[in-house]
């Protein structure tokens, strides 16, 4: 056994044992570690923010090499600050509006072309897609599985209808495969969440109490 | 009959306490198991071997103390590789928690590969073998702009040296010196990756996720938007067998030492759930009894 000597092992150990006293119940260990976390992560984002966006890309152009151009987007940022000016609160829709603008514009093309195109690509039955599964002949049944699986699933929420006669059988057949992609969704979050515990006991038996390398 | 009842009905504490066990045990006697690797690892490696020695790997560390245990491993074991083949590597990060996790990979892994180096060749250098590139926020700004120009967005690097000043950037332009970029997210970044910088310029996107996203991210696998695929620590020790199978590196396998425990904890919970299950149809059934 060979326990850890530096001081910030110790602290990292210790306020560990904090948060899985919440296991036990509800108690003043956990609530100081808790709000140790929220604050520590917003002065480091706070300093980090400060150090290395608005010095080296607002202040040092502007105010070191003079170049004016600067102002602009100084100006159009302060105006988030007017909020707290009843007066002249609305200023803040300029800033919010260019945001929204710019990144409405922005994620519109990429999600389409990323996530409905692609995907759509995805599901038809191709011989390239079947080639993509990697399983041989196997891969036609994969493709028509997941055709099958598309189709049904999207069915399940078409609900300008009643689902009868046929909407009735797909829509089943869609609740079976959203019921499959939940238990899966809860097998690989069981897997996540015991892998953070393992992650932590192996910090604790290993850095800290020195009980394995 | 009614020890089942009495498991069915068991404090949760005592679940707690079982499962504390349950893990820590196989990590006190550490072992690690064969791994079978799975064809989106292997897609992911084979991806990165077949980097040509003109371009690099773009390694995008984005996750924080919540899902290191997952992804660090990753990041070890994509390190180890590229530099035992002498691939260039670029590091950076979109958000800013993971600066000071991508520092301790790459310090660690650079230890490694430097204790063993023989000459200043042979070493891994700062500049010339890799760079870290660090944060430029918002994300949209890397993600878009080193389609154009990487220097021009990350003008310094995270130790403050000027990124054009370094030897490896010298010839690395922008995404069409990277072979392939892989995203180590605990979120959804590496959907970004390919939304917007695959989308625009065409680049290879591989992702290292945790496990809670993978049912959201393998779409993206099968239309071949991703090049390869891991998935939690599972898929960070399959990384890790293929590093020390293909490559013969013996450094330690940190995520395949946790599969021990990973496993007894899965039986665990499945016992749990089977016997919380029979109980309740067990008391179901004597509450109809007593009501007829």
């Amino acid at each position: 056994m060979n326990i850890a000597h530096d001081p910030w092992v110790w602290i990292g150990g210790l306020l560990t044992i904090c948060i899985f006293s919440f296991l036990y119940k509800d108690n003043p260990f956990y609530k100081f570690a808790e709000h140790l976390f929220v604050g520590v992560a917003n002065g480091y984002f706070l300093t980090f923010t400060v150090h290395r966006v608005l010095i080296p890309n607002l202040f040092t152009p502007l105010f070191r090499e003079g170049r004016l151009f600067f102002i602009l987007p100084l100006m159009v940022g302060m105006l988030y600050v007017m909020r707290f000016i009843p007066r002249v609160s609305w200023l803040v829709r300029i800033p919010i509006a260019i945001t929204i603008g710019y990144y409405t514009g922005l994620v519109i093309p990429a999600t389409v072309q990323a996530d409905i195109i692609r995907q759509i690509q995805g599901t038809i039955l191709t011989q390239q897609n079947f080639v993509a599964w990697n399983a041989g002949s196997a891969g036609i049944i994969w493709q028509a599985i997941l055709f099958i699986g598309v189709v049904c699933t999207l069915s399940y929420f078409y609900f300008s209808r009643e689902h009868k006669g046929v909407l009735g059988v797909t829509s089943r057949i869609g609740i079976i495969f959203i019921m499959i992609g939940f238990g899966a969704a809860f097998g690989y979050t069981v897997m996540a969440r015991v892998s953070l515990l393992i992650g932590r006991f192996q910090f604790i038996i290993g850095p800290w109490l020195g009980i394995i390398d | 009959m009614k020890i089942i009842e009495y498991l069915s009905r068991l404090d949760r504490r005592i679940i707690y306490l079982v499962l504390a066990t349950v893990v820590m045990v196989p990590l006190v006697i550490p072992t690690v198991p064969r791994v079978r690797v799975m064809t989106p690892v292997e897609k992911l490696f084979n991806a990165v071997e077949a980097i040509p020695n003109d371009q690099i790997l773009m390694l995008d560390f984005d996750y924080d103390p919540q899902t290191l245990p997952e992804i660090e491993p990753m990041g070890v074991a994509m390190l180890r590789h590229a530099f035992h083949r002498r691939t260039k590597v670029a590091v950076l990060s979109l958000y800013v928690q993971p600066l000071g996790l991508a520092k301790k990979a790459l310090d660690q892994v650079t230890e490694e590969f430097n204790s063993r180096a023989t000459s200043y060749e042979d070493s891994i250098i700062y500049g010339r073998d890799y760079v870290f590139l660090g944060w430029q926020p918002p994300p949209i700004v890397p993600l878009l702009g080193m389609g154009i120009s990487i220097v021009d967005v990350y003008q310094r690097d995270y130790y403050g040296y000027r990124t054009d000043s370094l030897p490896m950037m010298q010839r690395v332009k922008n995404f069409n010196d990277v072979g392939i970029l892989v995203s180590l997210s605990g979120a959804t970044a590496p959907l970004w990756w390919i939304a917007y910088s695959q989308t625009r310029f065409g680049v290879a996107v591989g992702a290292g996720i945790t496990a809670v996203s993978a049912s959201e991210f393998y779409q993206y696998y099968q239309t071949g938007q991703f090049s390869g695929l891991m998935i939690g620590m599972k898929g960070a020790a399959e990384y890790e067998e293929m590093v020390q199978s293909r490559l013969s590196i013996t450094s330690r396998r940190k995520a395949s030492e946790a599969l021990g425990s990973l496993t007894a904890a899965h039986l665990t919970m499945i016992a749990f759930i089977v016997v919380g299950n029979i109980g309740y149809f067990i008391r179901k059934r004597k509450e109809k009894g007593v009501q007829r």
